[in-house]
């Protein structure tokens, strides 16, 4: 694995990498484009185990086209795609899933006619195998199997807080909550790289505070390396290891947060500066 | 105050994921089935066994397994009558066959059948979804329809080209057939339907249940949670048509004694669909109270004149039936487009606060 992180010397945010971490993810030049549109440009970059990376860029710089390439979602025409050392071949989001990497979604994507409880649950799909005849009889291995893992999302719900809406349908909770839910759902499929579109968008400053804390106990606790994308500079530039800048799908800058807030493409992107 | 969990606590996951967690329901479901295994075959008549109950439990269980497919994992399906059919013929078939053999066997065997030809028609459910999806079903029901009628193999060659139930025993007991006792075939009935639903209770619990609610709610995110569209879609048609296809034998051998193609037409079909749209899509109980409403008023409401004295034409019964129901269902629809299900739950919540209003 070292010898990938030697290998990245490349790569021009060399300067910053720490030699001794591994990488977990690797995108070399990829394209994505839609007909005429042209999503993504050439862009390379890599996350590193452990670490929290953000991808920000302003309204359409192709930030969600990036992270729907990373879970599979779409097939770049050109590139290569790295995970844990071995080159991805063209793929599926359930491959995505069961290779260790979880996402969260900009606009809530939960299951809206399942409680809290069962929407965690889903998230342990993948690690659950009993069978449809074990299934129907209940008694036995799938209740042993259930409960095995009911543990488990109890657990999240306690590290969320959550644990009065358990058994809520999460069409009725609030905003901040059900995106609170989707983390947790995530979470449950204890993945090896998280996903997280815009966490904190449409969020007061105290549930900011709170998506935040979870975010880092993750990242520290559990060792679960995340990449996010949000808006709130205040936030990205205080959360997260490396930010990558993206503008009209092409890569602006590549760097920890002080190097990047600092970077003229990057204010004159956000400003707006004839192109 | 009469619906009151208060003072139940569970103490561990297993009580907590129990079907039924509430003392309360677990009473309620007893009553129930002491009415059905022991009052009913008691108490009632021929009349009540054969026009009303059997039919109902029959109904019933068809509509579990619309449920399943549509209410629970999202597929909008108008093929339920030609999937109930396949089952029926599909019995009639293999009893022909084996004449020797187990008939409640052979009527379970045939949900196999109908569990393969529903997984072909749900392979383009990959592509489309909602009523387009429906309009491919549809072709399954008029296709299928076409093969009731014309491969006379599937009736044995008979002239009528109908289906007649020979007349079979279990254990020395007959149990289709003209001679079979009603109250005989209810148990048949009865037994089938309670079993299928407490195996489909405990499937739609656990992560095969799950996995359907996952697509019927957001497919994308389901396939991002490591859910394979297609296999879950096709599992969903295949235990649907199962089900739906022992309901349709179960139909002709246990009810009807006889039938046509015409008897597995679109119109069963809808008359299935309303019981799972008027019971609640997405729920068991429902799909008990939406083939209760469907199947047994208006066999009440036609003895209604009757019984109040009142000098009816028998078609003027009739007639009045079918509008008494169509507005009783656009009422109820009205009242709660999410079917008795749900009134049954908010009914719930109101006992458990009463008397107080909030």
């Amino acid at each position: 694995m070292n010898a990938f992180a030697l290998d990245t010397t490349t790569a021009p945010s060399d300067e910053t990498v720490k030699a001794e971490r591994e990488l977990l993810l690797r995108v070399d030049n990829v394209s994505l484009s839609f007909g005429g549109v042209k999503a993504i440009t050439n862009i390379s970059f890599d996350i590193q185990k452990g670490e929290i990376r953000a991808i920000i860029g302003p309204n359409g710089a192709g930030k969600t086209s990036m992270l729907n390439v990373i879970n599979g979602f779409y097939h770049p025409q050109e590139g290569t795609i790295t995970w844990q050392g071995q080159v991805r071949r063209k793929m599926k989001p359930y491959e995505a899933a069961s290779q260790g990497i979880a996402r969260t979604f900009q606009n809530v994507a939960l299951f809206k006619g399942m409680t809290t409880l069962d929407n965690i649950m889903s998230g342990r799909s993948l690690k659950m195998h009993r069978n449809f005849f074990w299934q129907m009889l209940w008694r036995g291995p799938a209740e042993k199997e259930e409960i095995e893992h009911r543990r488990k999302v109890e657990d999240i719900i306690d590290f969320l807080e959550i644990q009065a809406i358990r058994k809520t349908p999460v069409g009725r909770l609030s905003y901040g909550l059900q995106k609170r839910v989707e983390l947790g759902r995530a979470l449950a499929m204890e993945p090896d790289l998280l996903l997280l579109d815009e966490p904190m968008a449409g969020m007061n400053l105290e549930e900011k505070e709170d998506m935040s804390r979870f975010i880092l106990d993750v990242n520290q606790e559990f060792g679960t390396t995340i990449a996010l994308i949000e808006h709130d500079m205040g936030v990205v530039m205080d959360l997260s290891d490396r930010v990558v800048v993206l503008d009209y799908g092409k890569k602006i800058a590549d760097g920890p947060p002080e190097e990047v807030q600092a970077n003229q493409d990057v204010i004159d992107a956000y400003l707006g500066v004839s192109h | 105050m009469f619906y009151r969990e208060a003072g139940q606590f569970k103490t561990s996951y297993k009580a907590d994921q129990a079907l039924l967690p509430i003392l309360q329901d677990r009473i309620g479901l007893a009553v129930i089935l002491l009415t059905a295994f022991v009052l009913i075959p008691v108490f009632a008549n021929d009349f009540f066994l054969t026009s009303i109950m059997i039919p109902f439990l029959v109904f019933a269980l068809a509509a579990i397994g619309l449920n399943v497919l549509t209410g629970f994992c999202g597929q909008l399906s108008l093929g339920t009558g030609a999937f109930m059919g396949v089952g029926a013929y599909a019995a009639y078939k293999l009893t022909s066959i084996f004449p020797d053999a187990n008939v409640i066997l052979m009527v379970l065997l045939s949900g196999v059948f109908s569990a393969a030809i529903g997984a072909v028609f749900g392979l383009p459910s990959l592509r489309i979804k909602g009523l387009y999806l429906a309009v491919t079903t549809l072709a399954a029901q008029f296709f299928l329809e076409w093969c009731f009628i014309r491969i006379p193999w599937l009736y044995n060659y008979n002239a009528s080209g109908a289906i007649e139930i020979p007349r079979r025993e279990v254990f020395g007991v007959i149990v289709s057939g003209a001679e079979a006792t009603p109250i005989a075939r209810y148990f048949v009935v009865l037994s089938i339907t309670a079993g299928i639903a407490y195996l489909m209770a405990n499937v739609l619990r656990g992560r095969i249940g799950r996995s359907w609610m996952m697509i019927r709610d957001m497919d994308i995110a389901a396939e991002l949670m490591g859910i394979r569209p297609l296999q879950t879609k096709l599992m969903a048609f295949a235990v649907s048509s199962f089900i739906c296809g022992v309901a349709g034998a179960m139909m002709v051998f246990f009810w009807l004694n006889a039938a046509e193609p015409s008897s597995y037409s679109i119109r069963l079909s809808f008359q299935i669909l309303f019981m799972v749209i008027l019971g609640g899509l997405g729920s068991l109980a429902g799909s008990f109270l939406g083939a209760a409403f469907i199947w047994i008023l208006p066999v009440i409401l036609k003895f209604v004149p009757g019984l109040m004295g009142i000098d009816m034409a028998a078609e003027t019964v009739e007639h009045a039936t079918f509008m008494i129901v169509g507005a009783l269902i656009i009422f109820f629809l009205i009242v709660e487009p999410h079917g008795f299900a749900r009134l049954w739950q908010i009914g719930k919540q109101k006992l458990r606060v009463w008397p107080f209003p909030y």
